[in-house]
Protein backbone atom coordinates (compact mmCIF):
# COMPACT_ATOMS: atom_id res chain seq x y z
CA UNK A 1 0.00 0.00 0.00
CA UNK A 2 0.93 3.33 -0.80
CA UNK A 3 2.38 5.44 2.04
CA UNK A 4 2.82 9.25 2.93
CA UNK A 5 6.57 9.66 4.29
CA UNK A 6 7.33 13.21 5.96
CA UNK A 7 11.06 14.49 5.93
CA UNK A 8 11.59 17.39 7.85
CA UNK A 9 14.91 19.24 7.05
CA UNK A 10 13.85 22.45 8.79
CA UNK A 11 16.67 23.96 9.81
CA UNK A 12 18.85 21.95 8.39
CA UNK A 13 21.81 23.65 5.96
CA UNK A 14 21.87 22.70 2.33
CA UNK A 15 22.68 19.60 1.67
CA UNK A 16 20.76 18.21 4.46
CA UNK A 17 17.37 18.32 2.69
CA UNK A 18 18.31 16.65 -0.15
CA UNK A 19 20.79 13.60 1.59
CA UNK A 20 17.08 13.41 3.56
CA UNK A 21 15.09 13.04 0.90
CA UNK A 22 17.65 10.48 -0.97
CA UNK A 23 17.62 8.72 1.99
CA UNK A 24 13.73 8.41 2.10
CA UNK A 25 13.82 7.80 -2.08
CA UNK A 26 15.68 4.52 -1.24
CA UNK A 27 13.00 3.59 1.05
CA UNK A 28 9.95 4.67 -0.49
CA UNK A 29 8.05 2.48 -2.95
CA UNK A 30 6.12 3.14 -6.01
CA UNK A 31 3.30 5.16 -6.05
CA UNK A 32 4.43 6.65 -2.24
CA UNK A 33 4.00 10.57 -1.15
CA UNK A 34 7.49 12.41 -0.22
CA UNK A 35 6.79 15.17 1.66
CA UNK A 36 9.58 17.28 2.49
CA UNK A 37 9.79 20.59 4.84
CA UNK A 38 12.87 22.67 4.47
CA UNK A 39 13.87 25.78 5.72
CA UNK A 40 17.57 26.14 3.50
CA UNK A 41 16.68 28.76 0.56
CA UNK A 42 18.99 26.42 -2.00
CA UNK A 43 16.37 23.50 -1.35
CA UNK A 44 13.77 25.16 -4.09
CA UNK A 45 16.07 25.01 -7.02
CA UNK A 46 17.54 21.58 -5.97
CA UNK A 47 14.37 20.19 -5.75
CA UNK A 48 13.06 20.70 -9.17
CA UNK A 49 16.54 19.82 -10.57
CA UNK A 50 16.43 16.06 -8.31
CA UNK A 51 12.54 15.49 -10.22
CA UNK A 52 13.68 16.45 -13.29
CA UNK A 53 16.51 14.17 -13.20
CA UNK A 54 14.92 11.25 -11.04
CA UNK A 55 11.60 11.82 -13.27
CA UNK A 56 9.58 11.77 -10.28
CA UNK A 57 6.20 14.15 -10.44
CA UNK A 58 6.60 17.24 -8.15
CA UNK A 59 2.55 17.65 -6.96
CA UNK A 60 3.86 21.05 -4.83
CA UNK A 61 5.67 23.31 -4.09
CA UNK A 62 5.27 26.24 -1.78
CA UNK A 63 7.03 28.50 0.51
CA UNK A 64 4.58 29.62 3.58
CA UNK A 65 6.25 31.46 6.24
CA UNK A 66 10.16 30.82 5.51
CA UNK A 67 9.32 27.32 5.10
CA UNK A 68 9.70 25.42 1.75
CA UNK A 69 7.08 22.14 1.09
CA UNK A 70 7.66 19.91 -1.52
CA UNK A 71 5.30 17.12 -2.44
CA UNK A 72 6.76 14.60 -4.32
CA UNK A 73 4.67 11.19 -5.58
CA UNK A 74 7.27 8.04 -6.40
CA UNK A 75 6.42 7.27 -9.99
CA UNK A 76 10.20 6.47 -11.60
CA UNK A 77 10.62 3.64 -9.38
CA UNK A 78 9.85 0.35 -10.75
CA UNK B 1 41.85 15.28 47.57
CA UNK B 2 39.52 12.58 46.27
CA UNK B 3 41.11 10.46 43.46
CA UNK B 4 40.30 11.62 40.54
CA UNK B 5 37.95 9.50 38.06
CA UNK B 6 38.09 6.73 35.90
CA UNK B 7 37.50 6.85 32.43
CA UNK B 8 36.80 3.96 29.95
CA UNK B 9 37.56 4.76 25.96
CA UNK B 10 36.34 2.46 23.01
CA UNK B 11 38.31 3.47 20.01
CA UNK B 12 42.02 4.28 19.84
CA UNK B 13 41.02 6.37 16.56
CA UNK B 14 41.67 10.05 16.23
CA UNK B 15 38.84 10.91 18.71
CA UNK B 16 39.31 8.31 21.20
CA UNK B 17 43.61 9.02 21.37
CA UNK B 18 42.61 12.92 21.92
CA UNK B 19 40.15 12.54 24.58
CA UNK B 20 42.34 9.52 26.10
CA UNK B 21 45.55 10.94 26.32
CA UNK B 22 44.10 14.66 27.21
CA UNK B 23 42.41 13.05 30.51
CA UNK B 24 45.66 11.26 31.16
CA UNK B 25 47.74 13.97 31.48
CA UNK B 26 45.74 15.65 33.88
CA UNK B 27 45.41 12.65 36.21
CA UNK B 28 42.89 10.73 35.39
CA UNK B 29 42.50 6.58 34.90
CA UNK B 30 42.25 6.10 31.46
CA UNK B 31 41.97 2.70 29.72
CA UNK B 32 41.27 2.53 26.10
CA UNK B 33 39.76 -0.75 24.59
CA UNK B 34 41.00 -0.79 20.58
CA UNK B 35 40.47 -3.83 18.10
CA UNK B 36 43.30 -3.33 16.06
CA UNK B 37 47.04 -2.95 16.87
CA UNK B 38 47.71 -0.36 14.75
CA UNK B 39 45.79 3.20 14.13
CA UNK B 40 45.75 4.01 10.39
CA UNK B 41 45.71 7.96 9.77
CA UNK B 42 42.69 7.46 7.15
CA UNK B 43 43.21 10.03 4.80
CA UNK B 44 46.71 8.05 3.82
CA UNK B 45 44.09 5.57 1.68
CA UNK B 46 43.86 8.19 -1.01
CA UNK B 47 47.45 8.28 -1.17
CA UNK B 48 48.10 4.89 -1.36
CA UNK B 49 45.29 3.82 -3.16
CA UNK B 50 45.67 7.10 -6.14
CA UNK B 51 49.30 7.42 -6.14
CA UNK B 52 50.76 4.10 -4.84
CA UNK B 53 52.21 5.21 -1.20
CA UNK B 54 53.70 3.02 1.03
CA UNK B 55 50.93 2.16 3.17
CA UNK B 56 53.45 1.88 6.22
CA UNK B 57 53.62 5.31 6.12
CA UNK B 58 50.39 6.10 7.76
CA UNK B 59 50.12 3.80 10.51
CA UNK B 60 51.37 3.49 13.96
CA UNK B 61 51.21 1.06 16.51
CA UNK B 62 48.62 2.33 19.17
CA UNK B 63 51.02 1.34 21.67
CA UNK B 64 53.14 4.11 20.83
CA UNK B 65 50.12 6.46 20.25
CA UNK B 66 48.77 6.29 24.36
CA UNK B 67 50.69 8.15 26.65
CA UNK B 68 52.47 6.28 29.52
CA UNK B 69 49.87 5.09 32.26
CA UNK B 70 47.24 4.49 29.92
CA UNK B 71 45.97 0.93 29.89
CA UNK B 72 45.63 -0.59 26.55
CA UNK B 73 42.98 -3.42 26.27
CA UNK B 74 43.10 -4.93 22.82
CA UNK B 75 39.32 -6.41 21.92
CA UNK B 76 36.05 -6.57 20.09
CA UNK B 77 34.00 -4.37 21.97
CA UNK B 78 30.15 -5.88 20.94
CA UNK B 79 27.99 -4.56 23.53
CA UNK B 80 27.30 -1.44 25.82
CA UNK B 81 24.93 -1.19 28.58
CA UNK B 82 24.40 2.16 29.56
CA UNK B 83 22.07 1.73 32.47
CA UNK B 84 24.23 -0.72 34.45
CA UNK B 85 27.55 1.14 33.06
CA UNK B 86 28.98 -2.52 31.53
CA UNK B 87 30.25 -2.84 28.16
CA UNK B 88 31.28 -6.22 27.10
CA UNK B 89 34.14 -7.43 24.49
CA UNK B 90 33.88 -10.86 22.08
CA UNK B 91 35.90 -12.52 24.07
CA UNK B 92 33.57 -12.60 27.02
CA UNK B 93 35.65 -9.81 29.22
CA UNK B 94 33.28 -7.21 31.02
CA UNK B 95 34.48 -3.41 31.92
CA UNK B 96 32.45 -1.62 33.88
CA UNK B 97 33.46 2.64 34.26
CA UNK B 98 32.49 5.93 35.95
CA UNK B 99 32.82 7.89 32.28
CA UNK B 100 32.81 6.59 29.24
CA UNK B 101 33.71 8.00 25.86
CA UNK B 102 32.29 6.12 22.67
CA UNK B 103 34.75 6.70 19.87
CA UNK B 104 34.55 3.69 17.25
CA UNK B 105 33.73 5.90 14.20
CA UNK B 106 31.84 4.24 11.80
CA UNK B 107 31.41 1.07 10.71
CA UNK B 108 30.44 0.13 6.93
CA UNK B 109 27.47 -1.74 5.69
CA UNK B 110 28.34 -3.26 2.41
CA UNK B 111 25.18 -5.20 1.78
CA UNK B 112 22.85 -1.75 1.78
CA UNK B 113 23.47 -1.78 -1.69
CA UNK B 114 23.81 -5.75 -3.83
CA UNK B 115 27.04 -6.18 -5.53
CA UNK B 116 29.22 -3.60 -3.46
CA UNK B 117 30.63 -6.37 -1.42
CA UNK B 118 31.39 -7.73 -4.62
CA UNK B 119 33.04 -5.23 -6.09
CA UNK B 120 35.29 -4.39 -3.52
CA UNK B 121 36.93 -7.85 -3.32
CA UNK B 122 37.47 -7.39 -6.37
CA UNK B 123 38.99 -3.82 -6.96
CA UNK B 124 39.11 -2.46 -3.08
CA UNK B 125 38.49 1.15 -1.86
CA UNK B 126 39.70 4.06 0.19
CA UNK B 127 37.97 3.52 2.61
CA UNK B 128 37.62 0.44 4.92
CA UNK B 129 41.79 -0.14 5.10
CA UNK B 130 45.04 -0.32 3.85
CA UNK B 131 45.09 -3.36 2.23
CA UNK B 132 41.68 -2.64 0.14
CA UNK B 133 43.13 0.82 -0.72
CA UNK B 134 46.40 -1.35 -1.68
CA UNK B 135 44.11 -3.07 -3.88
CA UNK B 136 42.69 -0.36 -5.49
CA UNK B 137 46.30 0.95 -6.13
CA UNK B 138 46.74 -2.56 -8.29
CA UNK B 139 43.86 -2.20 -10.26
CA UNK B 140 44.20 1.22 -11.08
CA UNK B 141 47.68 1.80 -11.84
CA UNK B 142 47.09 -1.51 -13.87
CA UNK B 143 44.64 0.43 -16.45
CA UNK B 144 46.06 1.60 -19.91
CA UNK B 145 42.42 2.72 -21.31
CA UNK B 146 39.17 2.62 -20.16
CA UNK B 147 36.90 4.46 -17.33
CA UNK B 148 37.64 4.92 -13.77
CA UNK B 149 34.36 5.50 -11.62
CA UNK B 150 34.46 7.22 -8.12
CA UNK B 151 31.10 6.69 -6.48
CA UNK B 152 29.29 6.48 -3.72
CA UNK B 153 26.43 5.01 -2.13
CA UNK B 154 24.80 7.29 0.27
CA UNK B 155 25.21 11.00 0.92
CA UNK B 156 26.29 10.96 4.02
CA UNK B 157 29.80 9.44 3.83
CA UNK B 158 32.59 11.01 6.09
CA UNK B 159 34.96 13.73 4.97
CA UNK B 160 32.37 15.58 1.95
CA UNK B 161 35.70 15.79 -0.49
CA UNK B 162 37.66 12.33 0.21
CA UNK B 163 36.01 10.85 -3.41
CA UNK B 164 36.89 15.01 -5.28
CA UNK B 165 40.66 14.30 -3.67
CA UNK B 166 40.44 10.54 -4.77
CA UNK B 167 39.27 11.91 -8.74
CA UNK B 168 42.21 14.52 -8.29
CA UNK B 169 44.79 12.70 -7.57
CA UNK B 170 44.08 9.77 -10.05
CA UNK B 171 43.88 12.17 -13.00
CA UNK B 172 47.71 13.37 -11.45
CA UNK B 173 48.77 9.80 -12.02
CA UNK B 174 47.27 9.12 -14.90
CA UNK B 175 48.94 12.64 -16.69
CA UNK B 176 51.87 11.87 -15.06
CA UNK B 177 51.81 8.59 -17.01
CA UNK B 178 50.90 10.59 -20.26
CA UNK B 179 47.55 8.20 -20.07
CA UNK B 180 44.91 10.53 -18.71
CA UNK B 181 42.21 10.53 -21.85
CA UNK B 182 43.24 7.46 -22.53
CA UNK B 183 42.05 6.44 -18.96
CA UNK B 184 38.97 8.82 -18.49
CA UNK B 185 38.33 9.62 -14.46
CA UNK B 186 34.63 9.81 -13.17
CA UNK B 187 33.71 11.30 -10.46
CA UNK B 188 29.56 10.56 -9.88
CA UNK B 189 28.28 12.54 -6.80
CA UNK B 190 25.28 11.74 -4.35
CA UNK B 191 24.55 15.38 -4.93
CA UNK B 192 22.70 18.55 -6.59
CA UNK B 193 25.87 20.16 -7.56
CA UNK B 194 29.71 18.84 -7.87
CA UNK B 195 30.00 19.26 -4.46
CA UNK B 196 27.71 18.69 -1.45
CA UNK B 197 27.46 22.56 -0.57
CA UNK B 198 26.88 25.01 -3.52
CA UNK B 199 29.62 27.42 -2.40
CA UNK B 200 32.39 24.79 -2.68
CA UNK B 201 30.79 23.46 -5.79
CA UNK B 202 31.25 26.86 -7.90
CA UNK B 203 34.84 26.75 -6.91
CA UNK B 204 35.79 23.49 -7.41
CA UNK B 205 34.07 22.40 -10.41
CA UNK B 206 36.26 24.53 -12.90
CA UNK B 207 39.05 22.76 -11.24
CA UNK B 208 37.56 19.48 -11.92
CA UNK B 209 36.67 20.50 -15.89
CA UNK B 210 40.70 21.55 -16.00
CA UNK B 211 41.99 18.52 -14.02
CA UNK B 212 40.02 16.64 -17.08
CA UNK B 213 37.81 14.94 -14.62
CA UNK B 214 34.15 14.10 -15.64
CA UNK B 215 31.43 14.95 -13.07
CA UNK B 216 28.56 13.21 -12.95
CA UNK B 217 25.53 14.78 -10.44
CA UNK B 218 22.88 13.08 -8.35
CA UNK B 219 24.04 9.53 -8.86
CA UNK B 220 23.71 7.62 -5.84
CA UNK B 221 24.72 3.68 -5.94
CA UNK B 222 21.41 1.73 -5.94
CA UNK B 223 23.19 -1.95 -6.97
CA UNK B 224 26.09 -2.83 -8.75
CA UNK B 225 26.30 -5.71 -11.53
CA UNK B 226 30.18 -6.63 -10.98
CA UNK B 227 30.01 -9.02 -14.30
CA UNK B 228 28.49 -6.21 -16.55
CA UNK B 229 30.88 -3.38 -15.06
CA UNK B 230 28.01 -1.63 -14.54
CA UNK B 231 26.54 1.16 -11.90
CA UNK B 232 23.09 1.94 -11.27
CA UNK B 233 21.92 4.76 -9.39
CA UNK B 234 18.86 5.47 -7.01
CA UNK B 235 18.23 8.62 -9.57
CA UNK B 236 17.45 6.49 -12.48
CA UNK B 237 21.03 6.31 -14.41
CA UNK B 238 23.73 4.08 -14.98
CA UNK B 239 27.46 4.18 -15.58
CA UNK B 240 29.58 1.60 -17.11
CA UNK B 241 33.07 1.04 -15.86
CA UNK B 242 36.70 -1.05 -16.01
CA UNK B 243 37.66 -0.14 -12.74
CA UNK B 244 34.92 1.29 -10.14
CA UNK B 245 35.11 2.24 -6.64
CA UNK B 246 31.81 2.76 -4.43
CA UNK B 247 31.75 4.50 -0.51
CA UNK B 248 29.66 2.23 0.85
CA UNK B 249 26.64 3.13 3.40
CA UNK B 250 28.09 4.16 6.89
CA UNK B 251 25.91 3.52 9.81
CA UNK B 252 26.96 2.79 13.70
CA UNK B 253 29.80 1.18 15.16
CA UNK B 254 27.66 -1.50 17.49
CA UNK B 255 24.95 -4.03 17.23
CA UNK B 256 23.70 -4.17 20.53
CA UNK B 257 23.46 -1.01 23.00
CA UNK B 258 21.12 -0.49 25.23
CA UNK B 259 18.98 1.18 25.55
CA UNK B 260 18.11 1.25 21.88
CA UNK B 261 16.89 4.58 22.36
CA UNK B 262 20.27 5.72 22.74
CA UNK B 263 21.28 5.34 18.85
CA UNK B 264 19.15 6.38 15.97
CA UNK B 265 18.04 4.52 13.04
CA UNK B 266 21.07 4.05 11.20
CA UNK B 267 22.80 3.08 14.79
CA UNK B 268 24.47 6.18 15.24
CA UNK B 269 24.90 7.67 19.04
CA UNK B 270 22.20 9.91 19.59
CA UNK B 271 24.40 12.95 21.28
CA UNK B 272 23.57 16.69 22.79
CA UNK B 273 25.22 18.05 19.60
CA UNK B 274 27.08 20.75 22.28
CA UNK B 275 28.14 19.02 24.64
CA UNK B 276 28.27 15.42 23.04
CA UNK B 277 26.44 14.06 25.83
CA UNK B 278 24.55 10.29 25.58
CA UNK B 279 21.11 11.45 25.46
CA UNK B 280 19.97 10.60 29.02
CA UNK B 281 23.01 9.97 30.73
CA UNK B 282 25.77 11.92 32.32
CA UNK B 283 28.56 9.94 32.68
CA UNK B 284 28.73 8.82 29.05
CA UNK B 285 29.65 10.88 25.61
CA UNK B 286 30.25 9.61 22.19
CA UNK B 287 32.48 11.49 20.27
CA UNK B 288 33.67 11.56 16.39
CA UNK B 289 31.81 9.45 13.42
CA UNK B 290 29.90 7.31 15.73
CA UNK B 291 27.42 10.00 16.68
CA UNK B 292 24.83 11.80 15.33
CA UNK B 293 25.53 15.42 15.15
CA UNK B 294 24.85 17.22 12.42
CA UNK B 295 28.04 17.90 10.88
CA UNK B 296 30.50 16.69 8.78
CA UNK B 297 32.28 13.63 9.55
CA UNK B 298 35.74 14.64 9.86
CA UNK B 299 39.44 14.12 11.37
CA UNK B 300 38.99 17.35 12.77
CA UNK B 301 35.48 16.81 14.19
CA UNK B 302 36.74 13.82 15.65
CA UNK B 303 39.94 16.03 17.29
CA UNK B 304 38.01 18.96 18.57
CA UNK B 305 35.13 16.64 19.93
CA UNK B 306 37.87 14.41 21.98
CA UNK B 307 38.66 17.59 23.36
CA UNK B 308 35.43 19.21 24.35
CA UNK B 309 34.80 15.76 25.89
CA UNK B 310 38.21 15.75 27.95
CA UNK B 311 37.13 19.18 29.76
CA UNK B 312 33.83 18.60 30.26
CA UNK B 313 34.87 15.20 32.14
CA UNK B 314 37.57 17.89 34.05
CA UNK B 315 34.77 20.37 35.18
CA UNK B 316 34.73 22.68 32.35
CA UNK B 317 32.05 24.21 30.59
CA UNK B 318 33.50 23.55 27.02
CA UNK B 319 31.17 23.63 24.17
CA UNK B 320 31.37 21.29 20.53
CA UNK B 321 30.67 24.09 17.95
CA UNK B 322 30.26 21.63 14.98
CA UNK B 323 33.50 22.74 13.47
CA UNK B 324 34.56 21.31 9.83
CA UNK B 325 38.08 21.90 8.08
CA UNK B 326 38.23 19.32 5.43
CA UNK B 327 41.10 19.93 2.85
CA UNK B 328 40.33 20.00 -0.87
CA UNK B 329 43.55 19.26 -2.26
CA UNK B 330 44.30 19.53 -5.92
CA UNK B 331 47.60 19.29 -8.03
CA UNK B 332 49.75 21.86 -5.50
CA UNK B 333 46.86 23.73 -4.14
CA UNK B 334 44.58 22.98 -1.35
CA UNK B 335 41.73 24.54 0.48
CA UNK B 336 39.50 23.70 3.39
CA UNK B 337 36.09 23.44 3.49
CA UNK B 338 35.37 25.59 6.60
CA UNK B 339 31.93 25.38 8.61
CA UNK B 340 30.28 25.08 11.79
CA UNK B 341 26.09 24.62 13.34
CA UNK B 342 25.41 28.10 12.73
CA UNK B 343 27.35 28.82 9.16
CA UNK B 344 27.71 26.59 6.12
CA UNK B 345 30.69 26.41 4.47
CA UNK B 346 32.72 29.78 3.39
CA UNK B 347 33.95 30.32 -0.08
CA UNK B 348 37.13 30.07 0.37
CA UNK B 349 39.68 30.05 -2.40
CA UNK B 350 42.60 27.35 -3.65
CA UNK B 351 46.01 28.63 -2.84
CA UNK B 352 49.90 26.78 -2.59
CA UNK B 353 49.48 28.15 0.76
CA UNK B 354 47.14 26.04 2.10
CA UNK B 355 48.26 22.75 0.48
CA UNK B 356 51.54 23.84 2.69
CA UNK B 357 49.32 24.38 5.63
CA UNK B 358 47.79 20.58 4.95
CA UNK B 359 51.16 19.08 4.65
CA UNK B 360 51.92 20.71 8.22
CA UNK B 361 48.96 19.35 9.41
CA UNK B 362 49.81 16.20 8.17
CA UNK B 363 52.87 16.09 10.05
CA UNK B 364 51.41 17.10 13.19
CA UNK B 365 49.02 14.43 13.01
CA UNK B 366 50.84 11.74 15.05
CA UNK B 367 52.38 14.29 17.81
CA UNK B 368 48.84 16.11 18.51
CA UNK B 369 47.32 12.20 19.22
CA UNK B 370 49.73 11.14 21.63
CA UNK B 371 50.10 14.83 23.39
CA UNK B 372 47.04 17.02 22.73
CA UNK B 373 47.63 18.82 25.66
CA UNK B 374 50.83 20.45 24.02
CA UNK B 375 49.55 20.76 20.90
CA UNK B 376 46.00 21.88 21.56
CA UNK B 377 47.00 25.73 22.17
CA UNK B 378 48.29 25.55 18.47
CA UNK B 379 44.97 24.35 16.71
CA UNK B 380 43.05 26.53 19.15
CA UNK B 381 44.57 29.69 17.69
CA UNK B 382 44.17 28.20 14.04
CA UNK B 383 40.46 28.12 14.91
CA UNK B 384 39.71 31.12 16.51
CA UNK B 385 41.03 32.93 13.58
CA UNK B 386 39.48 30.61 10.75
CA UNK B 387 36.12 30.62 12.57
CA UNK B 388 33.02 30.89 9.61
CA UNK B 389 31.72 33.73 11.08
CA UNK B 390 34.60 35.77 10.69
CA UNK B 391 35.74 34.12 6.75
CA UNK B 392 31.75 34.32 5.85
CA UNK B 393 32.89 38.35 5.69
CA UNK B 394 36.60 38.32 4.73
CA UNK B 395 37.04 35.35 2.58
CA UNK B 396 40.62 33.19 2.70
C1 LIG C 1 39.60 8.45 2.48
C2 LIG C 1 39.37 9.30 3.68
C3 LIG C 1 39.90 10.57 3.72
C4 LIG C 1 39.68 11.38 4.82
N1 LIG C 1 40.23 12.63 4.81
C5 LIG C 1 40.07 13.42 5.89
C6 LIG C 1 40.68 14.70 5.92
O1 LIG C 1 41.40 15.10 5.03
N2 LIG C 1 40.45 15.49 7.00
C7 LIG C 1 39.67 15.08 8.04
O2 LIG C 1 39.50 15.83 8.99
N3 LIG C 1 39.09 13.85 8.03
C8 LIG C 1 39.27 13.03 6.99
N4 LIG C 1 38.70 11.78 6.98
C9 LIG C 1 37.80 11.38 8.06
C10 LIG C 1 38.52 10.94 9.33
O3 LIG C 1 39.49 9.98 9.03
C11 LIG C 1 37.52 10.39 10.31
O4 LIG C 1 36.45 11.28 10.43
C12 LIG C 1 38.16 10.19 11.69
O5 LIG C 1 39.10 9.17 11.62
C13 LIG C 1 37.11 9.90 12.74
O6 LIG C 1 37.71 9.61 13.97
P1 LIG C 1 36.99 8.70 15.03
O7 LIG C 1 37.90 8.69 16.21
O8 LIG C 1 35.60 9.13 15.22
O9 LIG C 1 36.90 7.26 14.36
P2 LIG C 1 38.06 6.33 13.80
O10 LIG C 1 39.29 7.11 13.53
O11 LIG C 1 37.46 5.54 12.71
O12 LIG C 1 38.41 5.39 15.03
C14 LIG C 1 37.58 4.36 15.49
C15 LIG C 1 38.47 3.35 16.19
O13 LIG C 1 37.65 2.40 16.86
C16 LIG C 1 38.13 1.10 16.59
N5 LIG C 1 36.98 0.20 16.66
C17 LIG C 1 35.89 0.19 15.85
N6 LIG C 1 35.01 -0.74 16.25
C18 LIG C 1 35.57 -1.35 17.33
C19 LIG C 1 35.12 -2.36 18.21
N7 LIG C 1 33.93 -2.97 18.04
N8 LIG C 1 35.91 -2.72 19.24
C20 LIG C 1 37.12 -2.13 19.44
N9 LIG C 1 37.58 -1.14 18.63
C21 LIG C 1 36.82 -0.76 17.59
C22 LIG C 1 38.73 1.18 15.20
O14 LIG C 1 39.66 0.16 14.97
C23 LIG C 1 39.36 2.57 15.23
O15 LIG C 1 40.68 2.55 15.70
C24 LIG C 1 38.91 10.90 5.90
C25 LIG C 1 38.39 9.62 5.88
C26 LIG C 1 38.62 8.81 4.80
C27 LIG C 1 38.06 7.42 4.78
Amino acid sequence: MAEKIVVDARNMACPGPITKLTKAYRKAKPGDIIEVLATDPGFKPDVQAWVQRTGNELLELKEENGVIKAVIKVTAKK
Amino acid sequence: MAQKKQVLVLGAGAGGLIAGNYLAANGYRVTIVEKNDYHLFQPGMLWIAFRGHDPERYMRRVTELVKPGVELVKGVVTEINLAERLVKLSDGREFSYEYLVVALGAAYDYDAVSGNRELLEKYGDFFSGAEHARRLWQAFSSMKEGTLVIAAADPGYKCPPAPHKAAFLAAETLRERGLLGKVKVVLAVPFVHEYSSENIARIVAPKLREAGIEVKTMFTVESIDVEKKKLYSLEGEELGFDVATVIPVHRGPLDKVEPETAVDEDGFFKVDKHTLRIEGYDDAYAVGDCNNTPTSKTGVTAHLGGEVVAERIMGYNAVFTGRTNCPLITDGEALFVISDYEHPPVPVRFSKFKRLLEDMFIAMYWPSLRDPEKWSPLFRAYFEATQPKILAKLGW
